[in-house]
C-alpha cells in the first residue's frame, strides 16, 4: 500500500443531468474554469434517472466518492419535477451507506444551472479538497487486503 | 404556383444572419438560394476566437449551423457569386446571379486539399486578416462550407500543379464566369458590414507600425486557428505583449470622417478581447481600453463589463486617443491622449488594437441599384423604426448589421424576423419546392456484434494542445469491439462527415463514437450522419473530452490525456450495448398562443395570422398596446400612437386571431405541437385552447424609483412620466435636470436598462424643441446611444444640452431645501461640487421585469435571468428559443429594447414558431421509456411518478400493465429508476448502458492507481 | 580552403556526349563526373558538392540545338539561374558555378576551360564565409532547392514563359524571374530558419539577428512554416517564445 494521504489522487464518478449540471460543467469548459481532473462524468437526462445502484456500483468498483447533480430546486428541472426524487433517493441511500462502511460525505447531491460553471468547478475542487482528507474508498481498501 | 407565386426565397449573404434566414425558410417549407461572394459561407463570426458575453467559442457554436446550411436539402449554396439584377414584384421576382468562376468544379471537388500543399504560388491570406500567406489555390478555412476549393486568379500562375495532383480532376482552367436566372417570391438581405479601413485614421498609424493591429486582426491572433496559434505575439517581433492598449471608436462616432454613429457591438468586442488575451498570455498582461463611453447596453452585458474591471483587472480610461507614434528602435507605442482631466498624457504601450467600427458592405451601391433598395445617408439599408425588416421596395427584406451596426444575437433574431417576412408573402406556396431528404434504408444490425468506430477530434488544438489524441487513438484501439480509430483536425466538418459515412462502410461499423466537445451542441450533427451511412442515429455515442477535459485542464496534459482515455473508455462500454431507436411522430396543432398583447406580442400574433396559423393572444389589462401606450413620440420622428392604432386594428379585425382582454393564461400542458391550456377570461370564465406553439411577449415595467425623492416631491418625474406630460401640453418647466440610471447599473441590479439614454435624449430634444433656451442637463454614467441613435446625441449636444458625467462613488444628491428643488453633483472637468435648481428632476428609470415572469416561467418551465427576465436557449445564437421545444419569447420579456428591437424580434418569434406550425407531423427525439409488458406488475409507481401524465395503464390478455404514451414522454427516466421489476427502460439510457459506463470508467482507474 | 597552399578543388559535371576527345587531359585539381544529361543534373547535387568543399563547380553540356535529349542544355540553363540566385543568397560567390555548353565539335580542349575556371576561382579566393556559417547557409540552399515549390516552377518555367500556361498565356520572362527571386528568397530563409531551430530552439529576435532580416519578416515566415508544419513552439521564455523545428517530411 504506497497510497499515502499525500499522494492520494482521489477518483470521482458524476452523474450530471443534460439540462442543469452538464451544460454548467459545459460553462465551467468554455469558460476555461479550471478543476481538478480527478472527476469523470455519466451524462443522463435528468437527476431523477439517477438510480442508487448506479452510485453503489460506483463505489463498489473503488470510486472515492460520487457526485450526483441537477437542476436547482424547485422549478428548474427540465422534467418538472425529477430533482426532487434525485434528492429523495439520494437523502435514503446516504443513510444506509454507512451500514456499508462507506462515509456518507463521499456522495454528495448538488444543484449547478446551465449558468453557472463556476460552481461546477468550485464543487468540483471542493469535493476532491474533502475526499482527499477522507482519504481512499474503504471498500477498495478491503479489497486490496 | 396558381397565384403566380414563387415558393423559394433568395438570400443575399452568408453570414450569420443570411444562414438563419436560410435555415429558417428551408426548415419551414421554402426552397432557399443563399448567395455569398465569398467562396464559402460564415462571413465575418467565422473569423472571431470568442464571443461576448459567454466567452463561447465563435466557430464551435457557428460551425454546425454552417454544416446544417451546408447540408440543408432545402438550400442551395451559390458562393463566390454576386447579384446582378431583380426584376419582378414581391411573390414572383426574378434574379440574375453571376457566378464567378472558382476554375474548380464545386461537383468533383472533395477538399481534400492536396492542391493547397502542392500549390507553389502563396498568397495572402484574407481570412487570417494577411498576417499569413496561404497558397493560390485555397478554402478560406479549414471548416469551411462548401469545402471546396478556389484557384485565386490573380496570383495562380497556370503551372498546372494542382491539375496534375487533383485525384478528382476538379480543377477546370477553362471554367468561365456565368450567369443564373432564378425565380424566387422573397428576398432577404444580409450582406453584413465591411470593418473601417484604418489607414484612414492615419494619426493612430496602422499600416506604418507593425504593433498596431485592427480589432478583427486580433481576433485572428487570440485564435487558436489563427497565425500565431493562438498565443498573442507583436507582429513587430513576435515577442508576448506586457501591456495592450484597446482605442475605441475608430471609425465610428467621428465627425472628421463623416461616421457619425456608433458601432455598437466595438466596446463589448473589446472587453471581450481585453478578456480572453489575459486568459490566453501565460505570463502577466496588462489591458487599457481608451474609452468615450462603454456601451454595455446588452442582455448581462454590464455584468460582464464588470467583471472585466473587478475579475480581470482591466483598467477603462475615459478618453479620446489624438494620436499614437512608435518608438522605431523596440516597435512599442506611445498613445497620446488626454485624461479626464483634460490633462495630455502619454503612455508607452508594447502593442494597440484599434476597435475599427462597421461599414456599409463593399460594392453596396452597385447591390442597391441592382436590387432598387434605398440606402441611408451612411449607405447602410433604410428601414423605418415600426418596419425594421423592410427595405424601400416590397418583398425585399433585411437583416443584420446591412440595416445598422449591430451585434450577433441581434442580428439572428432579425434575421429570422426578416424570414417570417418572406414567409408571409408566399405562404400559399409553402412546401411547393422543397425536397424531401431522403435516408438509405436502415441496416438491421440486431445480428452483428458490436463495431465500433472511434473518432476523436483535436478541434484545432482545443483539444489537441493538452490532449494526447494520437495517445487517445491507439489507445481506443485496443478497447473491445473498436475496429477502427482515427483522429481529426476538426471532426464536426463537412468533410470529417464524409470520411466517417466512408469508415461505416469500409469497416462495416454498426456503432460510432466521437470524442470531441459537448454532445449538447454537436450529436444531432454526427446522429444526422451516421443515420446518412444506413445506421440507426441512435448507435452512436460521444465523449466530451473538450468543455469538461482539455478546457478544464489546461495545465495537466497527462492527466487529460488520462481522462479523456477514460471517458472514451466509458462510452465505448455504452456503445457496445446501444440498441437502434425510432423517432416517435407526432400531428401538430397549426395554432399558437401568444401570451401579451403589447406590441410584441401583436407583431408576433400578425405575422402567425399572416400566414395562415391560427392564434390566441392573451392580454392581461382591458386593451391592448403594453408599453408602447405610454410612447408619444420617437427620437426618429415616427408617430408610436399612430402605429399602436394601426397595429391593434389589424390584429382586432384578423379572423384568425382571437384576442383575450383582461384575461390570464393559467395553465399550459401538453408540448410541442400539441399544447393544451386554459385562459381565465375577464369574466372569470375559463376556456381551454389547443395550440402547437407559445410565444411569451410579457413585456416590462418601469422602475417605480426609491431613490431622489421620488415619491416624495412631485418635481420628480420618471422620463415616462414626463413624456405624457410632454405630450399632453402639460410641461413648463425652463430648468430641468435629468438623471441616468435609476434602479439600473447598481448592486441590486447589475445590468443596464438599455433604452434610458434614448428616452432621455428624446425628451431633451423635445423639450429643446419646445423652448430652445430651456436649461436641460443629463446627469449619465455613459450615454449609450448605440447605432444610428448617436446622432441625437451630438444634436442634443449641439441644442445646448448638457452633458455631465457621474460616478458610483458620487452619485448626484436630490434635495428639497426650503420648497426649492436642488441637485448636487460633482462636475469631474471643472473638478468642483455644482448645485442647481432646476424646476423638475426627471430619473431615467429602468425597465424592469414584468413581475408576472416567475408565474409564467414556473408555468412554462422555462429558465429566467438572475435579472428576472426570460433566458433564451442560447444568448448569442438562439435569442428567441427557449431550451423548451414549442415555446419562444420576444420583445421585452427578453430583455428592454426599442420598439424596432421588439417588433424584429417579434417577428423572428414568429417564423422561430412557423418552422413548427408549418408540418403536419412533427418527428420527436426517439429517447423515451419503453415497459415490457412480461415483467410489468403493474403496480402503477411509474403512473404516478411521471411528471408529463404519459403513462398510462392498460388491461392486457387479463393483466394490468403500463404502456407510454411515446408523444409525451420527454425521456427523463424517473419511471424506470422506480420500477421495482425493472420492466420500464428509458431508450438510450437503460441501466446496464450506464452500469457498463460506470464499470468502464472504474476498471482502468485501479490499474492506474497501482 | 586556403588560396596559397593549394589550387582551387573543383568538379566538373560533364554530359557524357560532349568533349568526345580521344585522350581528354584533365587538370590535377579537377575531378571530372560523367553525366547522360546535364539537364537531368539534381540541383541540390550541385550544392552538395559545394557542402563538401570544393571551391567550384562546372557543369559542361551540349550547346543547342545539339543536345542529345532535346533540350536538357536549356534546362540546365535555368537550373543554374536559380542556383547562382541560391548561391548569392548564401553568400557565396555566383561565379563558382559555371554552366559551359559546348559544340559536339569544339574547336578548344576541354583543358583549356578547366583551366581557365581554375583561375577564375583561384582570383576568387576563399569563401568569406565561416566553416559552420557555410555549412549553415549551403545546407539551407541544398534544402530549398530540394524543395517541392522550387523543383515545380523550375520544371514549368519553359512552358509557362515560352508556350503558355494553364489559361492560354505566355507569362513575361521578367515577372516569372521575380516570382522566382520570391520563392527561392523565401525558400531559402524557411530552411536556414529550419537548420537553425533543428540545433536549438530559438526566438524571433535571435533568428532575426542571425538572418540579419527584420523580426517582423521572420515571424511571417514562421506562420508560414508553422502552416507546413515546418516548426512548433518549443516553449516560452519568459515574453519570447522559442521555437523548434519538426522533421519534413
Amino acid at each position: 500500500m504506497s497510497e499515502t494521504q499525500k499522494d492520494f489522487e482521489p477518483k470521482i464518478v458524476g452523474f450530471l443531468c443534460n439540462w442543469c449540471a452538464y451544460a454548467g460543467a459545459d460553462l465551467a469548459g468554455v469558460s476555461r474554469i479550471q478543476y481538478p481532473p480527478n472527476i469523470r462524468v455519466i451524462r443522463v437526462m435528468c437527476s431523477g434517472r439517477i438510480d442508487p445502484a448506479f452510485i453503489l456500483e460506483a463505489l463498489k468498483n473503488g470510486a472515492d466518492g460520487v457526485l450526483v447533480a441537477g437542476c436547482h430546486l424547485p422549478s428548474d428541472c427540465h422534467y418538472l419535477s425529477g430533482n426532487f426524487k434525485a434528492l429523495r433517493r439520494v437523502m435514503l441511500l446516504k443513510k444506509v451507506l454507512k451500514d456499508f462502511g462507506i462515509e456518507p460525505e463521499r456522495v454528495r447531491l448538488e444543484w449547478v444551472s446551465a449558468s453557472e460553471g463556476d460552481k461546477f468547478a468550485a464543487v468540483v475542487r471542493d469535493m476532491v479538497e474533502q475526499i482527499k482528507k477522507l482519504g481512499p474508498n474503504p471498500l477498495k481498501m478491503e479489497a486490496k487486503k | 404556383m396558381a397565384n403566380g407565386k414563387v415558393g423559394a426565397v433568395l438570400v443575399v449573404g452568408g453570414g450569420v444572419a443570411g444562414i438563419q434566414a436560410a435555415l429558417d425558410l428551408a426548415d419551414s417549407g421554402f426552397k432557399v438560394y443563399m448567395v455569398d461572394e465569398s467562396p464559402s459561407i460564415g462571413g465575418v463570426m467565422a473569423q472571431l476566437d470568442k464571443t461576448f458575453p459567454t466567452n463561447d467559442c465563435s466557430m464551435c457554436i457557428l460551425a454546425p449551423k454552417l454544416v446544417a446550411a451546408g447540408r440543408h436539402p432545402n438550400i442551395s449554396l451559390i458562393t463566390n457569386s454576386e447579384v446582378l439584377g431583380l426584376s419582378g414584384e414581391a411573390g414572383n421576382f426574378e434574379v440574375k446571379i453571376r457566378k464567378r468562376s472558382r476554375y474548380i468544379n464545386e461537383e468533383k471537388c472533395n477538399g481534400c486539399g492536396l492542391c493547397a500543399q502542392k500549390c507553389p504560388v502563396e498568397a495572402i491570406d484574407t481570412y487570417n486578416k494577411g498576417l499569413t500567406d496561404r497558397s493560390a489555390v485555397y478554402v478560406e478555412f479549414p471548416q469551411a462550407v462548401p469545402l471546396r476549393y478556389k484557384i485565386d486568379r490573380e496570383k495562380c500562375i497556370g503551372c498546372k500543379t494542382c491539375q496534375e495532383v487533383c485525384k478528382a480532376n476538379a480543377v477546370e482552367y477553362d471554367q468561365k464566369d456565368s450567369e443564373i436566372t432564378l425565380k424566387v417570391g422573397a428576398v432577404i438581405l444580409a450582406p453584413g458590414f465591411e470593418p473601417f479601413d484604418a489607414r484612414l485614421k492615419s494619426e493612430y498609424g496602422y499600416g506604418r507600425y507593425a504593433n498596431v493591429v485592427t480589432s478583427i486582426e486580433f481576433e485572428r491572433i487570440l485564435s487558436a486557428s489563427g497565425p500565431y496559434g493562438g498565443i498573442v505575439l507583436r507582429p513587430s517581433d513576435g515577442e508576448i505583449p506586457r501591456k495592450i492598449a484597446f482605442v475605441q471608436c475608430v471609425g465610428s462616432r467621428d465627425a472628421q470622417l463623416g461616421n457619425l454613429y456608433c458601432s455598437a457591438a466595438c466596446c463589448m468586442y473589446s472587453i471581450k478581447e481585453a478578456i480572453i488575451a489575459k486568459e490566453h498570455v501565460p505570463t502577466k498582461l496588462d489591458c487599457t481600453i481608451f474609452y468615450m463611453d462603454i456601451r454595455a447596453y446588452g442582455k448581462e452585458f454590464d455584468a460582464y463589463y464588470k467583471r472585466a474591471q473587478e475579475e480581470y483587472g482591466i483598467r477603462f480610461v475615459r478618453s479620446r486617443v489624438a494620436s499614437i507614434t512608435e518608438d522605431p528602435a523596440t516597435g512599442n507605442l506611445f498613445v497620446h491622449y488626454v485624461g479626464e482631466d483634460e490633462t495630455p498624457r502619454v503612455e508607452e504601450f508594447d502593442m494597440v488594437v484599434l476597435s475599427t467600427g462597421m461599414q456599409p458592405p463593399k460594392n453596396v451601391e452597385k447591390l442597391a441599384k441592382a436590387l432598387g433598395i434605398k440606402l441611408n445617408k451612411y449607405k447602410f439599408c433604410e428601414t423605418g423604426a415600426f418596419t425594421p425588416l423592410e427595405t424601400s421596395k416590397p418583398g425585399v427584406f433585411v437583416c443584420g448589421a446591412f440595416s445598422s451596426p449591430k451585434d450577433i444575437p441581434e442580428s439572428v433574431a432579425q434575421a429570422s424576423g426578416a424570414a417570417a417576412k418572406a414567409m408571409a408573402i408566399i405562404a400559399p406556396e409553402r412546401g411547393k419546392l422543397v425536397a424531401v431528404k431522403e435516408y438509405p434504408p436502415e441496416r438491421d444490425v440486431s445480428q452483428e456484434e458490436p463495431r465500433i468506430g472511434v473518432f476523436i477530434c483535436h478541434c484545432g488544438i482545443n483539444i489537441g494542445g493538452i490532449v494526447r489524441v494520437p495517445e487517445v487513438v491507439e489507445y481506443a484501439k485496443t478497447l473491445p469491439n473498436v475496429v477502427y480509430a482515427e483522429d481529426n483536425l476538426y471532426t464536426c466538418s463537412d468533410d470529417t462527415q464524409k470520411r466517417i459515412r466512408e469508415k461505416i462502410k469500409e469497416y462495416n461499423l454498426n456503432r460510432v463514437v466521437v470524442a470531441s466537445c459537448t454532445p449538447r451542441t454537436h450529436e444531432p450533427l454526427f446522429r444526422e450522419t451516421v443515420r446518412e451511412a444506413g445506421l440507426n442515429p441512435y448507435l452512436f455515442e460521444m465523449a466530451n473530452i473538450r468543455d469538461q477535459c482539455s478546457w478544464v485542464h489546461m495545465h495537466e496534459p497527462d492527466a487529460a490525456t488520462e481522462k479523456a482515455k477514460d471517458l472514451v473508455r466509458s462510452v465505448v462500454a455504452k456503445a457496445r450495448l446501444l440498441k437502434p431507436l425510432k423517432n416517435p411522430t407526432v400531428n401538430v396543432t397549426p395554432a399558437a398562443l401568444v401570451i401579451g398583447g403589447g406590441v410584441a406580442g401583436m407583431t408576433a400574433a400578425l405575422e402567425l395570422a399572416n400566414q395562415g396559423f391560427e392564434v390566441h393572444l392573451v392580454e392581461r389589462e382591458k386593451e391592448l398596446g403594453g408599453h408602447l401606450r405610454k410612447i408619444y413620440y420617437l427620437l426618429e420622428g415616427e408617430d408610436p400612437q399612430d402605429h399602436l392604432q394601426k397595429l391593434v386594428k389589424a390584429v382586432m379585425e384578423n379572423r384568425l386571431i382571437h384576442v383575450y382582454l383582461g384575461a390570464e393564461v393559467v395553465e399550459v400542458s401538453g408540448f410541442v405541437g400539441n399544447f393544451k391550456s386554459k385562459i381565465r377570461l375577464n369574466n372569470g370564465e375559463e376556456k381551454q385552447v389547443e395550440h402547437g406553439v407559445v410565444i411569451v411577449a410579457t413585456g416590462a415595467v418601469e422602475y417605480k424609483p426609491k431613490e431622489y425623492l421620488y415619491g416624495v416631491d412631485p418635481r420628480v418625474l420618471t422620463q415616462h412620466e414626463l413624456e405624457e406630460k410632454i405630450a399632453k401640453g402639460r410641461f413648463n418647466a425652463r430648468k430641468v435636470v435629468m438623471i441616468q440610471c435609476v434602479g439600473a447599473r447598481n448592486e441590486e441590479r447589475p445590468n443596464c436598462a438599455r433604452i434610458c439614454c434614448g428616452q432621455a435624449i428624446k425628451n431633451a430634444l423635445k423639450i429643446k424643441e419646445l423652448d430652445p433656451d430651456a436649461e436641460v442637463y443629463i446627469l449619465y454614467k455613459d450615454v449609450r446611444s448605440y447605432g444610428f441613435k448617436e446622432e441625437y446625441y451630438r444634436e442634443a449636444a449641439n441644442k445646448g444640452v448638457i452633458f455631465i458625467n457621474y460616478s458610483d462613488d458620487r452619485k448626484p444628491k436630490v434635495s428639497n431645501e426650503g420648497g426649492k428643488l436642488k441637485v448636487s453633483f460633482y462636475e469631474p472637468v471643472l473638478k468642483q461640487e455644482i448645485q442647481i435648481q432646476p424646476d423638475i428632476v426627471v430619473l431615467s428609470a429602468a425597465t424592469i421585469p414584468n413581475p408576472d415572469n416567475k408565474r409564467i416561467a414556473e408555468m412554462l418551465k422555462v429558465p429566467l435571468t438572475k435579472d428576472g427576465f426570460f433566458l433564451e436557449a442560447h444568448m448569442k445564437l438562439r435569442p428567441v428559443d427557449f431550451q423548451t421545444d414549442g415555446v419562444f419569447l420576444c420583445g421585452m420579456a427578453h430583455s428592454p429594447k426599442y420598439i424596432d428591437e421588439s417588433i424584429a424580434q417579434a417577428c423572428a418569434a414568429a417564423a422561430r414558431a412557423a418552422t413548427i406550425l408549418s408540418k403536419k407531423v412533427l418527428e420527436m427525439e426517439g429517447i423515451v421509456a419503453k415497459v415490457d409488458e412480461d415483467l410489468c406488475s403493474g403496480c402503477k409507481i411509474c403512473e404516478s411518478l411521471c411528471p408529463y401524465g404519459a403513462i398510462e395503464m392498460l388491461e392486457k390478455e387479463g393483466k394490468t400493465v403500463a404502456h407510454v404514451i411515446e408523444a409525451l414522454c420527454k425521456g427523463c427516466g424517473v419511471c424506470g429508476t422506480a420500477c421495482p421489476t425493472k420492466a420500464i427502460v428509458l431508450g438510450h439510457f437503460t441501466t446496464e448502458e450506464i452500469l457498463a459506463q460506470v464499470r468502464a470508467i472504474m476498471r482502468e482507474m485501479e490499474v492506474a492507481a497501482k | 580552403m586556403s588560396q596559397d597552399s593549394h589550387p582551387p578543388r573543383i568538379v566538373c559535371f560533364m554530359c557524357n556526349w560532349a568533349f568526345c576527345e580521344e585522350e581528354m587531359r584533365i587538370p590535377y585539381n579537377v575531378d571530372v563526373i560523367r553525366v547522360m544529361c546535364i539537364g537531368r543534373m539534381d540541383p541540390a547535387l550541385v550544392l552538395e558538392t559545394f557542402i563538401k568543399g570544393f571551391e567550384g563547380v562546372m557543369l559542361v553540356g551540349c550547346k543547342p540545338p545539339d543536345c542529345h535529349f532535346v533540350d536538357g542544355n536549356l534546362h540546365a540553363e535555368r537550373a543554374v539561374k536559380m542556383l547562382k540566385k541560391l548561391l548569392a543568397l548564401a553568400g557565396l560567390e555566383p561565379e563558382r558555378l559555371k554552366l559551359l555548353l559546348v559544340a559536339p565539335l569544339e574547336e578548344r580542349a576541354f583543358s583549356h576551360y578547366a583551366k581557365e575556371f581554375s583561375e577564375e576561382i583561384w582570383r576568387l579566393g576563399n569563401s568569406p564565409l565561416k566553416k559552420d556559417e557555410f555549412i549553415a547557409n549551403l545546407t539551407a540552399a541544398k534544402e530549398a532547392a530540394s524543395a517541392f515549390r522550387l523543383r515545380v516552377l523550375l520544371g514549368r518555367e519553359e512552358e509557362l514563359t515560352e508556350f503558355m500556361n494553364a489559361y492560354g498565356e505566355k507569362i513575361p520572362e521578367e515577372e516569372f524571374d521575380a516570382l522566382l527571386d520570391d520563392v527561392v528568397k523565401a525558400e531559402y530563409i524557411r530552411y536556414k530558419i529550419h537548420y537553425l531551430t533543428r540545433i536549438k530552439p530559438r526566438s524571433v529576435k535571435e533568428l532575426a539577428q542571425i538572418l540579419g532580416l527584420k523580426p517582423f519578416a521572420v515571424l511571417r515566415h514562421i506562420t508560414n512554416m508553422r502552416r507546413k508544419g515546418m516548426i512548433a513552439l518549443d516553449r516560452v521564455e519568459g515574453y519570447t517564445p522559442l521555437y523548434k523545428a519538426l522533421e519534413v517530411r
